[in-house]
Parts: C-alpha cells; sequence; structure tokens
C-alpha cells in the first residue's frame, strides 16, 4: 500500500464518521495534501533521524576534526585551519595509497561483477539441483569478511598453508602469497570469493528480462550470445548500474587487506604488504595507529568528495547506456 | 509567519523538528551512556575495569562481590573505546596498561590519577614489598622510572630472554646455550642459522624468532645493551645512526633478511611463538619467564626446554629489561576511586594476586609472593633458578611519553621492510626512521606542551 493509498483510506467519510468528525464536505485538499505529508514524514521519520544523528552528526564532526590537531587524548591541540588538507596534498603515501586503491577498484569491481554474472546465468539454467548450486555459491558471501581473512591467511601461509602443500607435492617451490609481489592477487581472490552477492543481485535482474523477448529472439534466429548481448545485458543495465555504483564505493573502502595483515595489533595496520596498502589502509593507520584523528578525518573528507564525484561521472557517462524499463501506462 | 494549527507540515519543518529531536537524542544517549558506562551505582560500589578477556575471570567477578562487596563491570580493553570514553569525561575506574610504553603516555597527558598517596595509606601494598618492575609505572614528567606512581604490574617477566628446545639443538648437532652465561646476539643469530631447517621454499622449523614484545621496546632494550640509548635526553628525538642504535637496528634487520625466525617478511600465521614452539617447529623463542605457563602442563615440551639469560652486544653491557610489566591505572577522572583502589589492592595484592604467582605466567610484582612461584616440578625449579640469576640484571629502560608504542611501531612497520628484503641499506633506513618518528614525536611534544 503506497502513502497516497494509505491517506486516501484514512481520509474516507465513512473512516472520519466512525472517528465522531463530520466527513470534510468537498474535502478540503489543504488538509489531505497535510495528511499525506505528515503520513510520508512519519514513516520516514525512523531513518531521517537515524541519518543525522548516526551519519550526518559524525560527518559534521569528523569535518571539524579535519581542521584541527586533535588526538582523542593530549590536552593542546589547536585549530590549524586548511593545515590537513595542504599536508595530504603533499603526502606521497596519500597520493600512492590512493592510486593503489583506485587501480584495486578498477580491476576488482568488474571482476567481480563478471563473475557474479556469469554465475547467475550459469544458475538461471534450468539444471538440476539448481537451488543446491545457488545456495553453494551465495554460501561465500555470508562468511563475516574477519573468518574469510583468517582462513585465507592460513590457506595462503608460506610455510604452513594449504596453496603451497599443493604446489610443493607437484615439485614447485613455495610461493610467500602474502608478501610482494603476490599478495595484490590473494587480494583480488578475497574479492571473488564474495562473488555470490553480485550473482543474487544479477539473478534476481535476470529473473525479471521478459521470456517472451528470448523466444521472440531465438525464433528470428539470434544466437545465444547475441541474445544474451541484445537482450539480456541491456535489461540487465540498471542492476549492473547499481553493481558498478555500490562495488566501487565499498572497493575502495575496503579493509580486507588489514585482515589479511601479519600483525593484528594497531602497529599491525602498516604491516600490510605495499601492493595491499590501500588509501583505508592509510587512513587507519593515521586515525589508530598515529591518533592523528585530525589529518586522518581529512583524509577521509578527501575520499568522500572523490567518492561523489566519481559517482557523478559514472552517472553521466552510463546516461544513455542504461535502459529503465518503466511501464509507460504506469507513468500516467 | 508561523504555522497554523492544521497547516501541511513543510519540509523545512520537518527537518528543522527532526534536527531538534536527533539533538535530543544525541544528549539522551550520550546522558544514558554515562549512566551506564561509568558503572557507578548510587551506592558506590559498583568500579568499571577495562581489561582483556582472561585478566580478571568471571568467578573472580563473583568472588570479589562476595568478599569486598564491590561489582565489577568488566569492559573489554579496547585503546578506542577508552581513548573516546576519556574524552567524554567518562572513563572506567581502573584500565589494563602496559607499563613499559603507556605509563609515561597517560601520566604526561595528565589523565592518570598519582597513586602515591593512595599506596601510602595502604594495608595490603606496600612500597617496600613492590618489586623493582613497578617503576616502570613511574614517571616524574619527563623521565619514566622515576617520580610518583601511576600504577602497578600484575606480574612481569624480562623479555629479553629466550626459551629453547634441546631436541632441536641434538637434532642440528649444536650445542646448548648456557643457562647461566648470556649468548652475544652475534652468536645467537649464528645459532638461528645453524637450527633453521628448510624445504622446497618452506621453512619447516624456525631457527628462532627475536621480536621483543614490539619493535619499539626491542629496539629500545637492545640499542641500551648496547651501550646506548635510542632517544635524546628529554625524550623528544630517536637517533638510528648514534652507533648503538645502528647496531641494534642493523642486527634486527640481519635477522629479518636471513629469515631464520618469523618477521614482518615472513609472518607466524599463529600470531605468536606458543603454538609453533610447542609443534616443534621453533628452536629458539624469545619470550620471557612468562611463556612456563604455557610449557610445564605439557610435560614433554617441559623436558626438552630450558630457559636462557638475555643475550647482550658483544663489548656491551648486560641488561636485562621488562618490555611490558602490564597492570593497571586509575584515570584522574574515574567516578569511584575509593572503590576502584579497593579492586586495586584485591587484584595486586590477594586472591587473584595468588593465583598469578602460581600460575607460573610470570614473576610476581609483589617480592612477597615470589616464593609462591611453581618450583614442583623439575622444569620448573630449573626456569626458576635461571629467573632469580636473571633478576640481578633487571633494569628499567626508559620511553618517550610523546608517542604511544603503537605508532612507533606502525611507522617501523612501514618503512623497515624495504631494508629487510634489501631494497635499501640499514643507513638510509636509520635515516628514514629518523625522519618519521621524530616527526612523530614533535607533534607529541606539541600536544603534551
Amino acid at each position: 500500500m503506497t502513502v497516497d493509498q494509505i491517506s486516501s483510506v484514512a481520509d474516507r467519510p465513512d473512516a472520519a464518521a466512525r472517528a465522531g468528525r463530520a466527513p470534510a464536505v468537498g474535502g478540503s485538499r489543504t488538509s489531505m495534501t497535510a495528511r499525506r505529508h505528515r503520513a510520508f514524514y512519519m514513516f520516514t521519520s525512523p531513518w531521517i533521524i537515524g541519518f543525522l544523528l548516526l551519519t550526518v552528526t559524525p560527518m559534521v564532526y569528523a569535518l571539524w576534526l579535519s581542521f584541527t590537531t586533535f588526538d582523542g587524548i593530549s590536552p593542546n591541540w589547536k585549530y590549524v585551519g586548511l593545515g590537513n588538507y595542504r599536508e595530504l596534498l603533499n603526502d606521497p603515501v596519500t597520493w600512492d595509497s590512493l592510486g593503489r586503491a583506485g587501480l584495486f577498484a578498477l580491476t576488482s569491481v568488474p571482476l567481480s561483477i563478471i563473475a557474479g554474472l556469469v554465475l547467475a546465468v550459469l544458475v538461471n539454467r534450468p539444471i538440476k539441483a539448481r537451488g543446491l548450486f545457488r545456495t553453494l555459491l551465495y554460501l561465500p558471501a555470508v562468511v563475516p569478511p574477519v573468518g574469510a581473512g583468517l582462513a585465507f591467511k592460513l590457506l595462503f601461509d608460506q610455510n604452513s598453508g594449504a596453496s603451497n602443500g599443493v604446489l610443493t607435492f607437484f615439485g614447485f617451490d613455495a610461493v610467500g602469497w602474502l608478501a610482494d609481489p603476490y599478495a595484490r592477487y590473494v587480494l583480488l581472490m578475497t574479492v571473488l570469493w564474495g562473488a555470490g552477492n553480485v550473482m543474487i543481485i544479477s539473478l534476481a535482474g535476470l529473473q525479471d528480462v521478459p521470456r517472451e523477448l528470448h523466444e521472440a529472439a531465438r525464433i528470428d534466429g539470434a544466437s545465444a550470445w547475441r541474445t544474451f548481448r541484445s537482450i539480456t545485458v541491456p535489461l540487465l543495465s540498471p542492476v549492473l548500474l547499481f553493481q558498478t555504483v555500490t562495488g566501487m564505493i565499498a572497493s575502495v573502502q575496503t579493509i580486507m587487506p588489514l585482515l589479511l595483515a601479519p600483525l593484528g595489533d594497531t602497529s599491525g595496520i602498516t604491516t600490510v604488504p605495499q601492493s595491499n596498502y590501500l588509501y583505508m589502509m592509510h587512513v587507519f593507520a593515521q586515525y589508530f595507529a598515529l591518533g592523528r584523528y585530525g589529518y586522518a578525518s581529512a583524509l577521509l573528507w578527501v575520499l568522500f568528495v572523490l567518492i561523489l564525484a566519481v559517482t557523478g561521472l559514472i552517472f553521466k557517462f552510463t546516461s544513455g547506456a542504461v535502459f529503465y524499463n518503466v511501464d509507460p501506462e504506469a507513468k500516467k | 509567519m508561523r504555522p497554523h494549527a492544521g497547516a501541511p507540515l513543510s519540509r523545512r519543518r520537518f527537518l528543522s523538528l527532526s534536527a531538534a529531536g536527533a539533538a535530543t537524542g544525541a544528549a539522551a544517549l550520550s546522558g544514558c551512556a554515562m549512566q551506564v558506562s561509568s558503572g557507578v551505582s548510587g551506592s558506590g560500589e559498583t568500579v568499571t575495569v577495562m581489561v582483556n578477556s582472561g585478566d580478571i575471570l568471571p568467578e573472580q567477578v563473583q568472588q570479589a562481590k562476595k568478599d569486598l562487596g564491590i561489582k565489577i563491570v568488566l569492559v573489554k580493553y579496547d585503546i578506542t573505546k577508552l581513548i573516546a570514553m576519556l574524552t567524554s569525561g567518562n572513563p572506567p575506574d581502573l584500565v589494563r596498561g602496559v607499563g613499559a610504553v603507556d605509563s609515561p603516555f597517560f601520566a604526561a597527558r595528565d589523565v592518570a590519577e598519582e597513586l602515591d598517596p593512595y599506596f601510602s595509606r595502604s594495608g595490603v601494598l606496600k612500597v617496600d614489598d613492590l618489586d623493582p618492575v613497578n617503576d616502570l609505572w613511574r614517571f616524574d614528567g619527563r623521565t619514566q622510572g622515576k617520580g610518583p606512581r601511576y600504577g602497578m604490574a600484575k606480574d612481569f617477566s624480562q623479555d629479553s630472554m629466550y626459551w629453547y628446545n634441546t631436541s632441536a639443538f641434538d637434532k642440528a648437532g649444536v650445542d646448548h646455550p648456557s643457562e647461566t652465561e648470556p649468548v652475544t646476539y652475534e652468536e645467537w643469530q649464528e645459532t638461528a642459522k645453524r637450527l633453521v631447517q628448510r624445504k622446497s621454499g618452506q621453512t619447516t622449523v624456525f631457527g628462532g624468532s627475536y621480536g621483543g614484545l614490539t619493535r619499539s621496546t626491542l629496539l629500545t632494550t637492545m640499542t641500551a645493551s648496547a651501550g646506548g640509548s635510542l632517544f635524546n635526553d628529554d625524550f623528544s628525538r630517536v637517533d638510528f645512526t648514534a652507533p648503538e642504535a645502528r647496531k641494534a637496528l642493523a642486527w634486527y634487520i640481519d635477522y629479518c633478511k636471513t629469515k631464520v625466525g618469523p618477521s614482518l617478511i615472513q609472518p607466524d600465521p599463529n600470531g605468536w611463538d606458543g603454538p609453533t614452539y610447542q609443534a616443534g617447529r621453533l628452536a629458539m623463542s624469545n619470550s620471557g619467564y612468562w611463556m612456563g605457563g604455557m610449557i610445564y602442563p605439557d610435560k614433554k615440551l617441559a623436558e626438552v626446554s630450558r630457559l636462557a639469560p638475555a643475550p647482550l652486544f658483544a663489548g656491551g653491557t648486560r641488561i636485562s629489561a621488562c618490555q611490558g610489566g602490564t597492570g593497571l591505572w586509575m584515570p584522574k577522572k574515574a567516578k569511584n576511586k575509593d572503590a576502584a583502589w579497593r579492586v586495586f589492592e584485591w587484584f595486586f595484592g590477594e586472591e587473584p594476586a595468588k593465583a598469578r604467582a602460581g600460575g607460573g605466567w610470570g614473576i610476581p610484582s609483589l617480592k612477597s609472593m615470589r616464593s609462591l612461584m611453581p618450583a614442583q616440578e623439575d622444569a620448573q625449579k630449573r626456569a626458576l633458578k635461571v629467573q632469580e640469576n636473571e633478576l640481578k640484571h633487571f633494569s628499567v629502560v626508559s620511553f618517550t611519553p610523546y608517542t604511544r608504542a603503537d605508532a612507533l611501531d606502525a611507522l617501523f612497520n612501514q618503512i623497515a621492510p624495504a631494508a629487510m628484503n634489501g631494497q635499501i641499506s640499514v643507513d638510509t633506513l636509520a635515516g628514514r626512521l629518523n625522519s618519521a618518528i621524530n616527526e612523530q614525536l614533535k607533534r607529541g611534544k606539541e600536544q603534551v606542551g
């Protein structure tokens, strides 16, 4: 039931009569609009209050901190204006980690979307035990990241990990997977490990593609690939756009490298191998290891602005390529 | 214009009302947090203690309630949470801390309560009875080890010592180290090279681990052992290019480079030496007396395990410092100081302290409890003898008050792997460490004032 429907039910003359009120003769348009607005805001208020309290307030607080040298505990912190922002512009670690985060997003997002889509297409086919396959493929996505990180650390340990056990069994030398230059591949594997999330969303999108379009294409003699390219992908484009945007935001904020780091304590943040030292690792190190709350807040605000800008660019450049299947009759 | 009754609720008005609601909610939440997390009941019989799980057991909490009439509320130790609680003026009544590195940091920021007046009137904790390790919890405004007391160690070890597995030595045909005379660091590393076992690019048995409790405390104590000091007189700068500090740094980088033991570039997935040593995959473990607590219950392991004195540099001073001295301190803004002190006395001087002393997981921090240290089995007697001899060489190696050890470790962890992998020289590393760490110390000094 929509908000409008709720309002109109509440505004019925019989409802008003039961409430002991005189029915609004002719119906006051202003009153009805007010009720609709009130109902709308009543329903959305838990989210809005939560958003103000738990998102806007910390963000504003972090913005204030970004202009200070606050370290959480010392008495003589001070206001430094744009000092932290100037410092980050000249901090090579910031730019290097940002570059790595961008590269990671450019690699991991397409890979996980493609992997998820391929899996979704496979489990959308009428095969035996389809439900079982769907469950098995989705299962890794429900494993908590901390557990997955620990499992990957043990799996890829140089001296006792199963991956090197296989290599040495076949006569190869063991590889230091969790150190440079291999650590980046392990990180990518952890991302693909969670491709079940993408699969489930793509699967929902695939099931929304009208079957008659596929049948028509088949009658017209289109190949499976042509059908997929010209019918499935365009109709899935809003889903793919959604996954691109959310995947990009999640990938630049990933903390997975920390879970694969040699040391698990606060100072362990910087034991992350160089190739996995992404922007959020730098932020974590500044906040929790070095206690530089002001500088770390500035780093976060810069990331926030960059994410907004990149998201805007994605929307701008994909506006012509995304097909929204809107029923024209419903718009009337 | 004021909206009239029944007028539609405009978006602007709604958002302003929401903002006001949110602000009120925030204040209410803050108030609730203050009431809940302070743990102070009206009668003043509740004490909030921020510790790691296992520091105070649930049954001890029950016992305290029975014996002291005080309810202990345990909060899991988390530095971020602690800072948030301190900042909001709502700290726990007692907090876990590592004496060797935390005490000057918190004392210099004036957030720790000076405990001398409490000690002077205590019938349980007598200053004369305090082991010298408790000096780690003293700070005179400039130097650790002097001045008022801000906390106390629950127990301790001399963390430059090491345990070794005689089977691994016998298998490699290497003579056992002396249990009374220290080897040099150079000899220790040579021995580790002979003990390490590798196959197909994998290390099947580590020759030895040597990482200290933290990289900061390791390098500070090793520099002291080489006869120098990592910090300048007012602890506001480090100098890794000074001969003694460079010697310590070069040794540690060499240890990592040769991959004879776990390090940043060859991590042990267990995260600590215990399971690896127990599995016979580590011939020498840089752990103090405390690891006996893990070794003694395993009879086979106890039979082949020996404790050895802390190594020293050739021509250097024999120093065997404690790099931990973990204990409790009381925040200055604790709400229930008298009850907190009573819990402090109970934790350090009564049943929990006696239980710890008998467990073998550390040396008691009260001299009067030394007699409770385990000495029934041969392995226990042997380790105790070595430990008693080592205590003669105990000294406090002061740490800087201007930053947390975590920060120095984080900087070291970030810069040093390049040297461990042979990409930069030790001298280049020393210069880079000086630059990054001194910048951090400078910021800390400005903030402490």
